[in-house]
Order: C-alpha cells, then structure tokens, then sequence
C-alpha cells in the first residue's frame, strides 16, 4: 500500500497550527503510512535466552517476540558490574549469535520425527500383529530385514513418523538389547553439557537409569588437555576473561582470541589500554597476531621445542644465575621441585626412577597411614627426610594434613630444593635423559644429538630399608634436563645460549624457525614481569597446541614457564586454555540429575577416544608402533605390544573405563552372582580369573561386545568430532565409506597380541542410530530415526562458560516449531514409552556396573606398582587391582517414573564431588516443596522433576554455586581434610540461593565453592589455584603440589617423567599405492576453529556462507600453491590413505609453508563435489584422519592419573596428520542422477 | 464457500498420507473440471494425481521428504525463498499471521504460517479476487520452484504450473532469475559457478573516482610526490 492516494503532495492546508517556534505543525491529513514504520519494532514481549552451542560465549541476548514469532534479538547489557577499575562484560555477542534467530526458521531444521523408511515399511507392517518387542526382535534376527534399513545408511529415504512410532521403536530397540546383549549396549553421545545442562541431563538420567553408557567428549575432542591432570590433579581450571585485564604480560600461544573468542577480546584490548605487553606465538598471521607488541611464527608442531628454550633462558637468569626471590619461594611451596626422586639403574646407568617415598625407609618414617603415598623431602631446618604436609597419602584415611602449610605435622620444615651446594651433596651423579629431536620424519627439523643425554646432578646417598640409594632432588633434576650447565661438567649442558645444545634459544632457532634473541627476549620480559608483578604473567593458549600426538610436551613446556615463574593461582596470570569444557559451574548440583545418582550409583562411564577406537574398528588399521614413541631409557619390561594392547590392559587393571564391560550380559551375570551366593565382586573377580567371564573389550569384534543402539543429540558426531570418519562409516554403521587403507590382516603385518583378531571385519554394527537434532546434520543424515529438537529460543534450561562468572538460563520465548519439543520432553517420552514396551521382557534387575578406579576417590591410590592380575603379578581385587563390580538395581517398569522425580539416595547418601561430600537432606525437603512431590506410585513422595524448570531448580539447590548453605557445608567438610577453616569464603553468602527465575531476570554470578580452585570475591578475578596457594589447600596429585616430574612406570617408559621436544608422529598415511604420480605437494593437516561458524553449527547458516566463501575451503600459502600450479578458488583435492576431501583454495600470504588449513567441521552438507580419488561425495575434514591413542593417556589408579569422565583417558589427536594437496581437474557434483529418489550424500 | 480447487492443490502439496490416497479420485475430478485451468495444465496434473493415488506410500512418503523437508531450495515455506536468513522473515510471518486472525481464522497446525499448503487453504476461503491477488504476488516464486522440479523430473511441477495459471500473470522474470540464480540448480555450469564463489575485490578507502569529493581532492593530493606527502597508499599502489 502506497498511501500515496491519501497524502496530499501538492496542496497543503490553511488550517495549519504551528508549534514550538515553527519547527513543529499540526497536519490533518491521513498518517497510517508511518504504522509501517512503527510496526516494525512491534513485540509483545522479550525473553533472555543465550545461544547453547558449543561455545564459550554464553552470551546474554534480548529476544523479541510478536505473535508468537521470533522477529529479532539484541545483545543484553545487564550483567552485574565488576568492580571500580575493571572493564564491565558487555558488550557480549558476535555475528554468529546475532544470526541465530534467522536459523530458528531455516528451511534446514527438522520439522517432524523422521524414520528411515525401509525400516518405517517394516515396522509398520510387524506391529500389526506383533508386539512392539516381538516386532523389533524380529527384525534383527532377519539379517535381510537388517540389512535392508542398515545399508541404505546416509542414502537419504526418510518418512515422517509420529512421536508415538518414533518413540516406540527407539525404546522397543532399548528394551531388546538391555535384555539380549545388556544395557551397557546402548550408548550415548552428547558433549558439552555447560551449554544447556537440562538438555544434557535429559538423555544422561534416562541412559542411566536404563544401565546405558554415557560416552565422554572433552578427550575425544581432544580439548581436554592431559598434561593438566597430570601437573595439577584438575581436569581444566582457567582464570575468565576478565582477569586478562589485570595482566602486566600477555603470552597468547596457538589461540585466536579475536576469532574464537569474540565476546571476551574486548578484554584483551582493554587490557592493552592498561599497559599489559603482549606477545602472540602462531604459525600463521592470525587475527591475533596483529595485537602482539612482537610475533613469534614457529613451525607448526614444535611448540615444546620453544616453551623449553624459554624454559632454558627464565632457569638461567631467574633460577640459577640469580634466584629471584619470588620464583623461589613459590616453588618452594607449591610445587615437587624440593621432592627427592630414586635414581635407579639401567644398563648400568643412572636414569631418574620414583618418588621416594615414607615407606621406602626403614620404620616408614612413623607414617602408618599411605606411606607409600607420602613424598619425601629433605628438610634444612632438622638435617633430616621428612614427608611434608599435602601429599595424597595425608588426604585419604586421615583428617587435618591435608594442605600445604611448611610443615611435616607438628614440625616446621624448611624443604631444600637443590642439593648444589657442596656441603648439601655427597656425590655428583651421571644421569641419562632421553632426547627424540633426532626422530623427526622429513617434514620436521632433525638434529644430531644422540637419544640419550647424560647430564650430571648433585646426589645424597640415602640409607633405605633395601640397601643404599641415590635421590636427588626434582629441581636439580629439572635444571639438568632442560640443559642448563651449574658447574658440574659433563657434556649436554649449555653455558651460554648461543650453543647448539638441546634446549638453548640457539638449538630452538633451528627447529622451530624463530630467532634466538627473540626467545630469549620474551622469555625474559616474561619473566621479569612476573618477578616485579608477583606472577601476573599470563598464557592464553589454543587448542591447537593440544591436538598435536605429543600434546602434553607442548603444555607442560607452556605450564613449566608460568609454574617456574609463581603465576598460577595469582590473579592475572595464569595458564588460560579456553577449550571444549566450557565450565559447568553447578557440576556438583547438576551430576545427581544428569547421572541418575539419586536412584542408582554408580552409574556407567566411558572414555569415547578408546571405546570408538575399538568399536569403529580404526585399531585394525593401526600404523603406529610403539617402538616410535618408546623411551630409550624406558625400564625393562613387556613393551612391545599395539596401542589396542596397552588399552586392554588399562581396562584389565581397572585404569579405564570398559564399553560395553563383559562380555556376558550384565543382568545375566547379576542373576548368577546372586544365585551363587557369592558377593558380586568376587562371584565376578573368581569368574575372571578362572576365564569364565570375559572382558568385552579384548574381542571387541565379537558380535556380543558391539555397541547396539547409539543416541547422539547435542553433537554432530559424525560430522564434526568423528576422528576416522570413513571407519565409522564403514564398520559401525556399515555403510558406503571412503576408507582406502587395507587393515593389517590384509598387509600381514604384526597383529595385537591381546585383541582377538577376526580376519573378517565386522560392518554395521550398530542397531539403530537415533539423532536428536533441530536441523538435518551430517550425523542425522546417516541415522535410523531423527528426532526434532527444540532449540535455543524454544526450551528452559541453564548455561555457564569458564570465560565468565555469570550463570545464564535459556529460555522458551516461543513454543518449539513445527513438531520439535525439548531434550527433556523427548527423553521423557521415551522414557515412558519404555516402561510401556519393557515390561514385557524387563522386570526389576540386578545389574552388575564395572567401576574403574577414579580420581578423587579414596580407590585413587590403588597402584603404587604397575601389576597385571591376567600374568599372575597379583591377585584380582575388586576396585585395587581391577575394576570394582558393582550390583546396582534396576527397576525398569517404573524407569519413567524414576525419571521424572528425585530418587532417596540423595536423603540417605547425600551429594558430593571432588573427594568431598555433604548431606542434602535440607535441600531435598526444600525441592519437595518448590517442585511438589509424586503423589502414589514407585517414586511416591519423591520430589517431582516434571518440567525442564524442575529439572533447572533441582541443579540450583544442590549445588554449592548457587545456594549459599550448601557451600558453606561444602567448605567445611574440606576443612576436615586440611585442618584449616575455608567457609569464611562463602559465609557471605549463606543465605543466597539462586532460582532460576533469578537468573531470567539477570545473570547471577555464582558462589565460590570448593569444586572450583578459584573464588568469586570484590578483590580478584576467578583464576584457576588461587585457593591452592591462598588457602593452601593442596593441589589434587601425588605430592600435592604442582607435579612437574611425573613418576609412574608408563611416564618413565615413555620418556615423559620431565618434559622434552617430542616432534610429531610419523602416522604414514601417504604411501606409495595412495599418492598418485605427479601429486608432490604434502602438506600438514591443520584444522583450527573458524570465524564463520562455531564448530558445526552455523557453518551451513547462508549468512555465514556468505561472509565465508559458501562452501569447504583450505587456506594454503602462496609458495605451496604455486609449487602444485593452484590459483586462489580453485578447487582442490587433499587425500591420504584415510579418505580424501575436496574444498576450494584459499591462498593467502597469511598461511606459513608446509601446512593446510581446513576449519573444523565445515559440512558435508554443504556445496560439495564429488572427489576423484574415492569416486564418492568430497569427505569433511574427519576424512583425512584416524585416531591414534598414547599409552601414557592410561594410566590409572595412581593420584591424579586416575580415572575420571572427561577428567582423564585417551584424546583424539589429529594435528600429525599430513596430506596430498592437488588441483582437482574436473569438479563432478555427482548430480547426473538429481532424480527424487537420489540422497543427499 | 470454499475454492475447491485452491483447496484441492493445498492438499496435493501436503504430507502424503492413506487418507490422502483415498482422497485422491475425488480431488482428481475437482482438478479435472477446474476450468480456470487450461487442458494442458489439467492433463500435466494427471501423473500426479494418478502417483499420489497408486504409488507405495512409503515411496512417495520419502520422496516427499527429500524434495520439500529436505531441499532448501524446494522448500515449501515461501518466505524462505523471499527472506531467506534476513531478519525480515519474522517480521513478515507476523503479518502474514495476523491477516488469518484478521479474516477469523487461528492456525492450528505445528507448521508455520509461511507454509504454501496453509496459504492455499487460507485463500481457498477468500474471495476469488483476493486469492488472486496474493498467489500473483508469490508467482515469481512458483515459476522457479517449477523450474527446479521440472529440472528433477518431479511431478510435483504441475502443481506449481497450474498455481501460476490460477494466479493469471506471468512471473516477474528478472525476480524469476534472481531466485533460480543458485549455484546448485545448473551444476555442469563451471563458469557461472566460480562467478558466485569469487571474492570481491576489496578496496580501502572510497574510490577517488566518484562518492565524496572533499575525499577525492584529499587522496588526489596524496598522489603528488614530494616530500610533505605521507607513504603511498594502497589505493596508489595498484
């Protein structure tokens, strides 16, 4: 409408009235054409929501509503303020947030439940006359029937089913396989639960209750970086963003903070403002790289080689030359420097061994609790070896030394940490050190240093109760391994750092390709500014570091440098690795619900980089020996074995977490235990052992131990996070896939000794693939049944980040489009649906859950020795020697019921997490009147959880962040531990508890809690050890302080007891059968976070699209493209024996030589054609890699190298992995036969 | 008193259900004596009908899917192909929402008010001359719809032919082009494909050749070399 017929354009009227000196007029004639104007900024209401995705934002955001319709958002600005002289958060929000609401109507989202419809056709035509049971054991035991809706996998052929149908297959299938095969069969996927906690819980508390096992995320995606538990005991603890500010020197090592961390860099350029210096250290020219005062480009990968040189030059002048008296002090008491360590004999020679420990002396130095869990170290003040306060051996079976005041009980100490001084030593020993800067392939720089350095160190000989022995002490040890020389002689060790020795700036140079005075330069400003700041030297490092086979070289190198130098536990400085955890706050409120602990414990756990491993069968293909990785001053023992082997083992003595656990199922086995008389434990320990039961996972081929039903919702698993793509395809979904490599039954090469080997590979195993989703992802292509999801502006639910200190809800604006409701809905319909359908077969059940040994747990200090039960070493303990077999009951017909309200345990066992535990009954009784309880049935007058709010105020009462009574009962029973009073840190806040309508109405920032190691408070920023050094509560590892010498018998074996330059792995996935003649360009595979999209989602957003290039790209740098004859847009081909992608070039002055980039997780969905090498539709990024496990990675049962659910296990890397890049010849989008029928893939 | 016929091609763009299949002689008669419908375009619609009428329904059912729940570009919600991501399309949902309540009707369906099977049964209760009017204003989108279903051979095709006859003009063809304007639609078209990918060019600065002036005079005096002035630009470089 013009409204051009009522406005007068010629005439204007006598009649007018003038106001306001003439600059106002009364007009009379029609002005409804401004409406449209008006009407445009119309709404009826705005709700706060955030968007759950996996990202660290959690960003607050206005949505606009008119009508029931999301017509806009804007960025909220309400967080509470900080405090005078610190930057507020806001503005908080980036592009990919603010074009979230677009997506919400996409054409993309799933609208109704989507059934593959051979299998629909099937089901349909059974339920006629069969029971849904009786339907879904009919067709797994018709292998026609199977086959017919398994094979066709990712080849398009939804049908729309009701909620009813989709639900009733879903749970029949559960119900079919907890009963045939064992509920430890149905797996479940979903990362990430920070981002909408309720939406995790959902599918976590139904597979739990059901007895199904919860897959972990942080190690598969391998964010979680091992060397943190390693040194510190803690899965990942990091300062917020905010606490950037308050630096004096910024390191920003491998991360992208303007990029990936969009709604934070406001306080990475405030902070610039400030003063604060700031070095970037990046392969590429990053956008980070323009903040940096000075930018280091090492060669990708050798990272370590750097943070060692800095290393070198800060022990130098702040440690040896000059002792700085800060730097001193501090490792003094907050680290194992002062720890003596055993030098053992091997071939001869020297090689640093175990911790001494209480119970190596004679009379165990009167400590009859744990001594072989008590460190040792020699004290000044009394000329003798005491075992100082802190160590784990004091936090188990004992109250009150648990922390780390300097004293050893009642005596004051005064710990030596270097034994240098003459009259301190008796002898000057010949220690060897292992070097593997001479194993790089020819990618990397190779030196000529032999592989063992012998170097030499002040010793004590020490009388023991089995002879004499050398310590010496974990600083001297230090210093010598990062080749520094003290006047002692001897070959390896460096005077000046212009000498070509292991570890100077010098040697560094010529690895990585930065100039030694440069190293040398920020090294020092490094450490000069945290001397004169007491520590405000911070490192802000990517996920790229991590990614890498040796990621923990590359970490501990960057921890070393900030331990050396007092940072950690200061406010602003600190290790500040921003990835994939995305902190869940209200853990410890949020685990009862998620895990189903108010009904049965423990519940069942599993490391998903081990499980997938063995289930998509990528062990098969296995090319890495560990003769590559081997220490050569390894001690002796049976190393020779596959990666698979090693994983075998560490489930055996009970250091990682089984999936499937037995091969016999579980329910079986509680029935015989049960019928044996025995007790569970040792009816299954005695049955191990006489090789009656069997452990699944050392035949995981065998049909028993496959994995049968698999939900995934959350995650794009295949799309975005599955490591060895094609394997997945191939084996567990059995379905077409690009795998070119031949396993080695086919090569004839070596097999696993321990995995029983089937010479036919096993295709498709996997049931049903159900997906929970809001739009058709990758994984949702390839899955049975797509259930649609509501998405972030549709459901209630809850959302922390570890870049700030605020909790945050999500919130329906609007009802769920089209036929999609909540996760909490979804696994609410099914858990009902399935104590309709499991009655039938299911009843009340004993089943037997295997529980490896886990961290924070008195079980943690299980092994002090290495001893396998299987070769007789030991006897199999239950819960000491092996995992612990538990009976947990299982009530299946009243799953739905348990589901939906709050079980007794929490009345008569209480809550608890990270080693301590409180009584919640208060709490419980308060939950029962905010959410009502269940009137009659089997959870009659249990606290109701029927909404996604219940669920949302069950987490905000229990947990310690956000209701103030419980943090104070929380700190006070740590207290107990370690003799000193901790409440005063919540006291304050007794009396708040935070609801969820709360947080509607503004963010909250949450209560300081012992879960965490840093605090809330008007004088500091969270910062990760800041109650560590502060309260001196100690940090949760063997010796209780920051470990930087790692003892366990597979650390020395693999020669990581210190740190060292370990170059990437040779995977040798570019053969000669693969790589085609001519195609000469290999580069290394790089895929860091992108600008464009936040992992998966939004990278098939058309706007995102837009601002990229609309499709897979690969950044390469001018010199490689020119050398492969490629132009900027063209289309490229990268492969390897592992797959093969297609994506356009991208070719930038940006990019270093000698490495590709292809951002994570761009879509197979998206624009892509088809590639020449495998004939099939261009991989993604996943095509090109395999997973590839580290036998360090499991070690259990000792400290803080104990299991934990994304605390601890094997990681996916995927950094070492090269490719061959050429130019495509002829683009084939495999559209020839674009009829109906084709399917998307 | 109801458009059959309007009602009639609501139903033939929905879900493919057995109700739908039974229906299917009576809704074929009503297309047959449709005489605001051309011979051809009643003939084209037979295949069809005679499809959704006999074929196995799971067939139709996953054909169904894969053209319009899972093809962006086929998709059934028309705003999509007006608004795509823009944040326009909420705003424009809205009003489209508020002409049913306007007219006395509350939509009771999960699917949005957007969805063309909703529009078509919406405008088959409206007078003639108002259906005709809207389905005029969407005939740009009905042609390439058209267009990308003949291009699969799809019989669904017809529907959209004949929605363009009941609409009684001829699309637009520049806005027909626009939205056919898609790098998926002609695949084997390498050269019309890198035309979309590539990059612009981008410049700093305004261009000394038109927009502001005072801008203009400013980069003009830069170019003069001599001493006061300050490093080339990288405008002069090129």
């Amino acid at each position: 409408m013009s409204h051009l017929l009522d406005r007068l354009n010629f005439l204007q009227s006598k009649e007018l009235e003038q106001f306001a000196d003439g600059h106002g007029q009364v007009t009379r004639e029609n002005r409804d054409w401004e409406d449209t104007y008006r009407n445009r900024w119309r709404h009826d209401k705005i709700v706060r929501s955030t968007h759950g995705v996996n990202c660290t934002g959690s960003c607050s955001w206005k949505i606009y509503v008119k009508s029931g319709i999301v017509t806009w958002e804007t960025q909220q600005t309400d967080y509470p303020r900080t405090r005078p002289d610190l930057p507020n958060h806001e503005p908080r929000g980036c592009a990919r947030g603010a074009s979230y609401s677009w997506y919400l109507y996409s054409a993309n989202r799933v609208k109704n439940p989507l059934v593959r419809g051979a299998l629909m056709k099937v089901w349909r035509r059974m339920r006629k006359t069969m029971t849904p049971i009786e339907a879904w054991t009919a067709m797994q035991n018709d292998p026609v029937l199977r086959a017919s809706y398994v094979e066709t996998r990712g080849k398009g052929g939804f049908v729309r089913a009701t909620w009813d149908e989709a639900t009733e297959i879903t749970a029949s299938a559960n119900a079919y396989t907890a009963k045939t095969y064992g509920p430890d069969r149905v797996f479940g996927f979903s990362p990430i639960p920070a981002m909408s906690m309720v939406s995790y819980a959902a599918g976590s508390r139904y597979l739990s209750l059901l007895g199904g096992t919860c897959m972990s995320f942080y190690d598969w995606y391998c964010d979680l970086p091992p060397a943190s538990p390693q040194t510190w005991g803690e899965q990942t603890d990091v300062p917020e963003s905010a606490d950037w500010y308050n630096a004096g020197f910024l390191l920003l090592w491998g991360s992208n903070v303007p990029q990936t961390r969009t709604p934070d860099a406001h306080f990475y350029t405030e902070a610039r403002y400030r003063g604060t210096k700031s070095a970037v250290i990046c392969p590429d020219y990053s956008e980070a790289s323009k903040f940096g005062d000075i930018w280091l480009a090492p060669q990708q990968g050798t990272d370590a080689a750097l943070s060692m040189a800095m290393g070198h030059v800060i022990l130098r002048e702040f440690h040896l030359d000059r002792q700085a008296e800060y730097f001193e002090d501090y490792c003094r008491k907050y680290t194992d420097m002062p720890m003596l360590v055993k030098l053992e004999e091997k071939d001869g020679k020297l090689v640093p061994g175990r911790f001494l420990r209480a119970d190596d002396f004679d009379g165990k130095l009167g400590e009859d609790n744990n001594p072989e869990w008590k460190t040792i170290a020699y004290d000044a003040a009394s000329g003798s070896y005491l075992a100082p306060n802190g160590s784990v051996g004091y936090r188990w079976g004992e109250d009150g030394d648990w922390n780390l005041e300097e004293r050893s009980r009642d005596k004051a100490t005064d710990l030596k940490m270097s034994l240098i001084l003459e009259e301190d030593h008796d002898a000057i020993a010949a220690v060897d050190f292992p070097y593997f800067g001479g194993v790089a392939t020819e990618n990397f720089v190779r030196c000529d240093h032999p592989d063992v350095l012998t170097r030499n160190i002040p010793v004590k000989t020490v009388k023991l109760a089995d002879g004499e022995a050398r310590v010496a002490t974990v600083f001297d040890l230090f210093c010598a391994n990062y080749g520094l020389d003290r006047g002692l002689g001897g070959d390896w060790a460096a005077k000046s750092f212009d000498e070509d020795l292991p570890y100077t700036p010098k040697w560094a140079e010529k690895i990585t390709g930065v100039p030694a005075d440069k190293i040398t330069a920020v090294a020092r400003e490094f450490a000069s500014n945290a001397e004169k700041t007491g520590g405000k030297s911070m490192v802000i490092l990517g996920a790229g570091l991590n990614h890498w086979y040796h990621m923990d070289m590359n970490y501990r190198g960057i921890i070393n440098m900030l331990v050396m130098c007092g940072c950690i536990g200061q406010s602003g400085g600190g290790w500040s690795h921003y990835v994939g955890q995305e902190k869940l706050r209200p853990q410890t409120g949020w685990q009862p619900l998620a895990f189903a602990l108010d009904w049965a414990r423990p519940p069942r756990h599993m490391n998903s980089t081990s499980a997938w491993y063995a289930h998509t069968d990528q062990w098969r293909y296995e090319t890495l020996n560990v003769d590559e990785i081997l220490s050569p001053t390894a001690p002796a023992g049976d190393w020779d074995a596959s990666m698979i082997d090693y994983n075998i083992r560490a489930e055996r003595m009970g250091w990682l977490p089984s999936a499937p656990q037995l091969k016999t199922n579980p329910l079986e086995v509680g029935r015989l235990a049960k019928k044996s008389k025995k007790e569970v434990a040792q009816y299954v320990a005695d049955q191990l052992t006489s090789g009656k039961l069997e452990m699944s996972c050392e035949d995981p081929d065998a049909p028993e131990n496959w994995p049968r039903n698999l939900f995934v919702w959350r995650s794009n698993l295949l799309g975005s996070s599955g490591k060895g793509h094609e394997y997945f395809l191939k084996h567990l979904l059995g379905t077409d896939n690009g795998v070119m490599g031949k396993d080695l039954g086919e090569e004839g090469r070596s097999k696993p000794k321990e995995a029983a080997w089937h010479d036919e590979a096993p295709r498709g195993k996997l049931d049903l693939l159900v997906t929970i989703d809001f739009r058709m992802s990758t994984t949702a292509v390839y899955s049975d049944v797509v259930l649609p999801t509501a998405s972030w502006y549709e459901k209630n639910d809850l959302n922390t980040s570890d870049m700030h200190p605020f909790i945050h809800p999500l919130q329906a604006a609007v009802d769920p489009a089209y036929e999609s409701k909540s996760d909490w809905e979804i696994f609410k319909a099914i858990a009902k649906k399935f104590s309709e359908v499991a009655p039938e077969i299911l009843g009340q059940e004993t089943d037997v859950v295997a529980l490896p040994i886990l961290h924070d747990t008195p079980a943690e200090i299980a092994q002090d020795h290495v001893r396998d039960w299987k070769k007789g070493e030991c006897d199999l303990i239950p819960g000491k020697t092996a995992p612990n077999y538990i009976a947990v009951e299982r009530d299946y017909p009243a799953l739905y019921e348990r589901f939906t309200a709050l079980g007794p345990l929490m009345d008569s066992v209480g809550n608890g997490g990270k080693g301590i535990s409180w009584e919640t009954k208060h709490e419980v009784q308060e939950l029962r009147d905010l959410n009502g309880t269940k009137l009659d049935g089997p959870a009659k007058g249990c606290a109701k959880i029927e909404t996604d709010i219940d669920a949302t105020e069950v987490i905000l009462m229990l947990a310690p962040e956000t209701n103030g009574e419980v943090a104070v009962k929380a700190w006070d029973q740590l207290t107990k531990a370690t003799g000193r009073e901790h409440a005063h840190l919540a006291r304050g806040q007794e009396h708040v508890k935070i609801r969820f309508r709360d947080i509607a109405a503004q963010p909250r920032k949450i209560i300081s809690s012992p879960t965490w190691s840093g605090i809330e408070s008007e004088e500091v920023c969270y910062n990760a050890g800041y109650t560590n050094v502060h309260e001196l509560i100690p940090w949760r590892t063997l010796t209780g302080r920051q470990q930087l010498y790692q003892d366990h018998l597979w650390m020395r074996a693999f020669g990581e007891g210190f740190v060292s330059y370990r170059p990437p792995v040779d995977l040798k996935t570019i053969t000669k059968g693969v790589q085609d003649d001519g195609d000469s360009l290999v580069l290394n595979f790089i895929t860091p976070h992108q600008k464009w999209g936040i992992h998966s989602t939004y990278s098939d957003n058309l706007l995102m699209l837009t601002l990229n290039r609309g499709g897979p790209v690969v950044w390469l740098s001018e010199v490689d493209a020119r050398k492969a004859g490629i132009e900027d847009n063209d289309w490229i081909e990268a492969y390897n024996i592992n797959g093969a992608l297609t994506a356009r070039a991208v070719v930038s002055q940006r990019m270093r030589e000698g490495t590709v980039f292809m951002y994570h997780a761009q879509e197979k969905i998206v624009n892509t054609p088809g590639s020449e090498k495998t004939g099939l539709r261009g991989g993604i990024h996943n095509s090109v890699t395999r997973t590839v496990l580290k036998p360090t990675h499991m070690i259990g049962g000792y400290a803080q190298q104990s299991y934990g659910f994304n605390y601890y296990g094997t990681v996916g890397s995927n950094r070492d992995e090269f490719v061959v890049v050429r130019k495509m010849k002829k683009v084939d989008w495999l559209d020839r036969e674009a009829t109906e029928k084709e399917a998307a893939e | 008193m109801m458009d059959r016929t309007l009602k009639s091609l609501s139903l033939l763009l929905s879900y493919p259900t057995e109700e739908l299949q039974q229906a299917m002689p009576e809704i074929g008669g009503v297309l047959a004596a449709e005489t605001r419908l051309t011979a051809a375009a009643r003939r084209d619609l037979r295949p069809l009908v005679s499809s959704l009428q006999g074929d196995d329904i799971y067939d139709l059912q996953e054909r169904f899917v894969m053209l319009f729940d899972r093809s962006r570009s086929l998709s059934l919600n028309l705003f999509e192909h007006v608004h795509g991501e823009s944040r326009d399309r909420g705003g424009a949902m809205v009003s489209l929402v508020e002409t049913y309540r306007d007219a006395g009707f509350d939509p009771a369906t999960s699917e949005l008010p957007d969805h063309l099977p909703v529009l078509l049964e919406f405008l088959a209760l409206r007078p003639l001359g108002e259906g005709r009017e809207v389905l005029a204003d969407a005939a740009h989108i009905f042609e390439a719809l058209k267009t990308r279903l003949v291009r699969r051979d799809s019989a669904y095709a017809s529907v959209f032919a004949a929605l363009l006859q009941l609409a009684g003009v001829h699309a637009d063809s520049d806005a027909v082009a626009e939205l056919l304007d898609q790098p998926e639609d002609d695949p084997t078209d390498l050269e019309a494909l890198d035309a979309v990918w590539e990059e612009s060019e981008v410049l700093f600065g305004p261009d000394p050749n038109a927009g502001c002036p005072q801008v203009r005079d400013m980069l003009a005096n830069m170019d003069i070399p001599g001493p006061a002035a300050p490093a080339t630009s990288a405008r002069t470089a090129e």
